[in-house]
C-alpha cells in the first residue's frame, strides 16, 4: 500500500479537467429534474393523473423505474432521472478505474510508477480512492441539489446515498474486470455490458413482479423508495456488494503478473480475409462498431420516443405547459411531438457524421493516413472511402431512428404502416445532416488543425438554434444559418423537394471544395 | 549528374518549411537504379520530412524532385504502384492484427508474394495473430518492413527501419536487404545507426539542418577521414606536434596517441620510423568518425 496517498494526489490532478464534467452532468441532470417536476406535478391532483397515465404505460415505467416511486413528488423525481443519473455516475467510476489501472498498464506508465518505491496494490488502492471520492462528491452535490430545490432533507440524503453507492459497485466491478482482463477494451467492454443487463433486468422487474429488480444495483438504488418508504437496507446491500468486489480484485491483482490478466486475448486473424482489400474496406472495418453503437442507439431511442406516442396526445392535454415545446402548439400535437424527436434525432446523427468525418483527422495525426497513402490509394479514393462511411451512417442511423419509432409507435396503435412512413419521415432530415457532414469535409480540407472545434460549433449551434430559438427570440438570420430550419418540418408540415435539393447541392459543393483543399496541402500537419 | 532516365531518387535544391522552421533547405539527393542508398543525419535534420516530399505526402516548397521518372506530387498515386515504404515510427490501427495489415497493405500495392511472406514471418520471428495494439515498437516495425519486403516494387523507401529491432532482429533485416539488392532493387535507407549504413550501402548521403552536407561512396568518403593511430616508440615521442595534418595528439613520454588526415598518412609513418617505433596500432576511418565530425563541427559551430 506504500504510496497509495501521493499516488492519489497524482491522479486527482490528471483528473482535474474531465473529472468536474461529470459532476456537472449529474447535478445537471437532477437540478433539470427537480424544477421541471415540481413545476408540472408539484400539486397532489397533477401527481394522482399522472400515477394513471404512467401506471398503465409499460414502456415508461421500463425506461423510468418502479411505479412505488410516485406516492411522492420527491419519489417523482427519483423515478424519472434515478436510472440515467446512475448509469452517469456508473460510467464515471467505470472509466477512472478503468484509466488508472488497466489502461496505464497497457500503455506501460503503471511500470514506470511500479518501479518507483510504490507497493503492488497501491495502484489499485489509489484508483479505487480516486473513484469512491467521486462517487461520494456525486452523491452530495445530489443531496444539495435535491434538498436545495425543495425536497425533504431526509429523502434527499438516501436520494445522494442510493446514486453514490450505484456508482461505488461499478466502480469495484471495473477493478474486479481490470485484473481478469488484459486490455482495456476488454474491461469497459465488460463492465458497459453488465451496466446494460442492470438495466434491462431492473426494467423487466419494474414492468412484471419486481422479483427481477433484485438482482440489479440500478433496481437496488430506487427501492430504498426516498421520500416515501426511506429504505436503508439496500444501500447497506450495495455497500456489502462493493466490499465483495474490492476483495476479489485485490486477490486476484496477488495471483497474477504484472501486464497479464487472468484470460489471455483471442488471437486475431493470421490473414486479412478477401474482403480486406482496399481503403474502403479498410475504413469500413475501422468505423463499423461505432456505425452500429450509433444506429442501436438511435434506434433505442425511437423505441423510447415512440412508445410514449399515444399516451402524448392524453399527456399534453393534461399538461397544456408541454405543448409550448412543440413546434406547432397543441392542435396537432402526434405530429408535432414527432417532428420534434425526428429533428433531435437528425442533431445526434449529424453528431455522428461529424465524429465520423474527423476520423481523417485522427487518422492524419497517428500517421496512418501516410501508411495508406503511400500505397496506390490516392487522396481521392482515400476520402471517398471516408465518406462512403459517413454519408451512408448517417443514412443509416436516421433509418434506424425510424424504425425505432415506427416500431413502437406503431405496436401501441396497431398500425405498422408506421414503421415505413416514420423511416420516411427521418430520412427528409439526411440533406440537412449531410450538408453539416460536408461543412466538416471542408474544414478538414482547408482548415485541418481547428477542423474538430469547428464541426463541433456547428453541430452545438444548429443545436442551440433547434431547441432555444423560440424560448430566447433569437434573430431571425441567426435561425438562417442552421440548415435544419430549412428543413421542412415532416411530419407536421408538408414536405417540399425544393429545400431538400437546394440542401443536398451545397452539401456537394462543400465537399467538393474540402477535397480540393485535401488535394493542396500536406498530409499529416 | 545523370538524369531521371537513370536515377530512381533525383531531388536537388529541395526546400520545405513548417511556418518559421527550414525543414529542408537546399537538399540534394540522387540515387541511382539497383544501388542501395543510405541517408544519414540525426533526428531532427529532415530526413523523414525528405522521404515524405518523395511520397507526395508534402508539397516541396522549391527545388527539383523527380522519383522513378514521374513528378512525387502530382504522379503520387501511379507512383506508388512501384514503391513500398516503411515509416519510421509505425502506427497501425489497434483492433486489426499484424497478418491482415501486411496482406491489406500488399493488396493496396497490387499484391504480394504469399511464400515471400510468410518467410518472412518466420525470419522475423513475428506473430501475425496478434492485434496491432499489443505490439510493441519493434513489433510494428517487423509489420511493416513485411509487408514492403513481400511487395513486388521497384524501390523501397525504408525511415529508420531497425531503430526498434534488437542485433539478432537487425541481422536478418540485412540479409533481407542483401537478398533486395542481389534482385535489382532500389532502397532509400535512412539511418544514424552507422554500422548499417556501412554493412548495406553502395552509397551515401549525409543531411544537417535539412542540406546534403557530402554525398559519395564510402570510399570516396574515407578520403575525408582520418585514421587514428597509437604508437609506442624507443626515443621519446618528440616532433610530432609540427606535422601537418596530426590532429589531437596525446603525447606521454614514450607513447603518443593521434589522429592523421588519411592523405597525410604516408608523410606521418616516415617521420615515426627514425623514433624506433616498438609497436603500433592503427584503426581505419569509420563512418562513426566521419559523422561525428560533422555532427561535432555543427556543436562547436552553434
Amino acid at each position: 500500500m506504500t504510496g497509495t496517498l501521493p499516488l492519489l494526489r497524482f491522479l486527482l490532478r490528471r483528473e482535474r479537467m474531465s473529472l468536474p464534467w461529470w459532476l456537472l452532468g449529474v447535478t445537471l441532470l437532477v437540478l433539470v429534474q427537480s424544477v421541471q417536476s415540481q413545476n408540472l406535478y408539484g400539486s397532489p391532483e397533477a401527481l394522482q393523473k399522472l400515477r394513471q397515465t404512467i401506471g398503465a404505460n409499460n414502456a415508461v415505467i421500463a425506461m423510468s423505474g418502479p411505479t412505488g416511486l410516485l406516492e411522492s413528488i420527491g419519489g417523482e423525481v427519483v423515478f424519472e432521472i434515478f436510472a440515467f443519473a446512475s448509469i452517469v455516475v456508473a460510467l464515471m467510476s467505470m472509466f477512472l478505474i478503468g484509466r488508472h489501472t488497466r489502461a496505464d498498464e497497457e500503455s506501460g506508465r503503471a511500470e514506470l510508477i511500479r518501479s518507483a518505491r510504490v507497493g503492488q496494490h497501491a495502484p489499485l488502492a489509489a484508483a479505487l480512492s480516486l473513484a469512491g471520492l467521486a462517487d461520494v462528491a456525486a452523491g452530495l452535490l445530489v443531496f444539495i441539489v435535491a434538498a436545495g430545490t425543495g425536497l425533504p432533507i431526509g429523502g434527499s440524503v438516501l436520494f445522494g446515498a442510493a446514486i453514490a453507492a450505484v456508482g461505488l459497485v461499478f466502480a469495484s466491478l471495473t477493478a474486479a474486470a481490470a485484473q481478469v482482463f488484459e486490455n482495456t477494451r476488454a474491461v469497459y467492454g465488460t463492465v458497459a455490458m453488465l451496466l446494460g443487463a442492470a438495466f434491462a433486468l431492473r426494467a423487466a422487474g419494474d414492468v412484471g413482479s419486481g422479483a427481477l429488480s433484485w438482482a440489479s444495483p440500478l433496481g437496488w438504488g430506487q427501492r430504498t423508495f426516498p421520500y416515501s418508504a426511506d429504505r436503508w437496507w439496500p444501500v447497506v446491500l450495495s455497500l456489502a456488494f462493493t466490499t465483495l468486489l474490492v476483495a476479489t480484485a485485490v486477490l486476484l491483482l496477488a495471483r497474477r503478473d504484472f501486464g497479464a490478466g487472468l484470460v489471455a486475448p483471442r488471437p486475431g486473424r493470421a490473414r486479412a480475409s478477401a474482403l480486406l482489400r482496399n481503403a474502403y474496406a479498410l475504413v469500413w472495418r475501422l468505423q463499423r462498431g461505432a456505425l452500429v453503437g450509433w444506429a442501436a442507439g438511435l434506434a433505442l431511442l425511437g423505441v423510447a420516443y415512440g412508445s410514449i406516442g399515444d399516451s402524448i396526445e392524453q399527456y399534453v392535454r393534461d399538461n397544456p405547459e408541454i405543448a409550448e415545446f412543440l413546434p406547432g402548439g397543441a392542435a396537432d400535437v402526434l405530429n408535432a411531438y414527432l417532428a420534434l424527436t425526428a429533428g433531435l434525432s437528425a442533431l445526434l446523427a449529424a453528431a455522428y457524421g461529424v465524429s465520423s468525418v474527423l476520423r481523417i483527422r485522427a487518422e492524419e495525426s497517428a500517421d496512418r493516413a501516410e501508411v495508406v497513402l503511400a500505397t496506390p490509394t490516392s487522396r481521392w479514393t482515400w476520402l471517398a472511402s471516408q465518406l462512403s462511411v459517413s454519408l451512408t451512417g448517417t443514412a443509416l442511423t436516421l433509418i434506424a431512428f425510424g424504425l425505432g419509432e415506427g416500431l413502437a409507435y406503431g405496436m401501441t396503435v396497431s398500425d405498422l404502416g408506421q414503421v415505413p412512413r416514420l423511416i420516411g419521415v427521418a430520412l427528409v432530415y439526411l440533406p440537412a445532416v449531410w450538408l453539416i457532414v460536408s461543412v466538416t469535409v471542408l474544414s478538414v480540407g482547408w482548415i485541418p488543425r481547428p477542423a474538430a472545434v469547428v464541426a463541433w460549433l456547428v453541430i452545438a449551434y444548429c443545436a442551440v438554434i433547434a431547441l432555444f430559438a423560440d424560448s430566447f427570440d433569437l434573430p431571425d438570420w441567426s435561425r438562417r444559418a442552421s440548415p435544419f430550419v430549412h428543413t421542412p418540418n415532416a411530419p407536421l408540415d408538408d414536405v417540399s423537394a425544393m429545400p431538400l435539393i437546394v440542401l443536398g447541392v451545397l452539401a456537394a459543393a462543400f465537399a467538393g471544395a474540402g477535397y480540393a483543399g485535401l488535394r493542396r496541402r500536406d498530409i499529416g500537419y | 549528374m545523370s538524369t531521371s532516365s537513370e536515377s530512381a531518387i533525383a531531388v536537388t535544391g529541395l526546400r520545405k518549411s513548417f511556418g518559421a522552421t527550414k525543414a529542408l533547405d537546399g537538399l540534394d539527393l540522387t540515387v541511382a537504379k539497383g544501388e542501395v542508398h543510405g541517408f544519414l543525419g540525426p533526428n531532427g535534420s529532415g530526413k523523414t520530412t525528405a522521404i515524405r516530399v518523395l511520397l507526395g505526402l508534402l508539397r516541396a516548397d522549391g527545388g527539383e524532385v523527380r522519383l522513378l521518372g514521374g513528378n512525387p506530387w502530382r504522379d503520387a498515386d501511379s507512383l506508388h504502384a512501384r514503391l513500398a515504404y516503411v515509416p519510421g515510427d509505425v502506427t497501425l490501427w489497434p483492433s486489426i492484427t499484424g497478418g491482415e495489415v501486411i496482406d491489406l497493405l500488399g493488396r493496396m500495392r497490387g499484391g504480394l508474394n504469399r511464400r515471400r511472406r510468410d518467410e518472412l514471418l518466420d525470419l522475423f520471428d513475428l506473430d501475425p495473430r496478434k492485434k496491432a495494439r499489443t505490439y510493441s515498437k519493434g513489433n510494428r516495425q517487423k509489420v511493416a518492413l513485411v509487408a514492403a519486403l513481400a511487395s513486388d516494387v521497384e524501390l523501397l523507401l525504408l525511415d529508420e527501419p531497425t531503430s526498434g529491432l534488437d542485433p539478432l532482429m537487425e541481422s536478418v533485416f540485412q540479409r533481407c536487404i542483401h537478398d533486395v539488392k542481389s534482385q535489382g532493387r532500389t532502397v532509400l535507407l535512412s539511418s544514424h545507426i552507422l554500422a548499417e549504413i556501412e554493412a548495406l550501402c553502395d552509397r551515401v548521403s549525409i543531411i544537417r539542418l535539412g542540406r546534403t552536407v557530402e554525398s559519395g561512396t564510402l570510399g570516396e568518403l574515407r578520403h575525408l577521414t582520418r585514421t587514428s593511430i597509437a604508437v609506442e616508440t624507443a626515443r621519446p615521442a618528440t616532433g610530432l606536434e609540427s606535422l601537418s595534418g596530426v590532429h589531437d595528439l596525446v603525447v606521454d613520454d614514450h607513447h603518443a596517441r593521434f589522429d592523421v588526415d588519411t592523405a597525410q598518412l604516408d608523410i606521418v609513418v616516415r617521420e615515426l620510423a627514425p623514433l624506433g617505433v616498438r609497436s603500433m596500432t592503427s584503426s581505419p576511418p569509420t563512418l562513426e568518425e566521419l559523422f561525428l565530425r560533422h555532427y561535432g563541427d555543427e556543436e562547436a559551430g552553434s
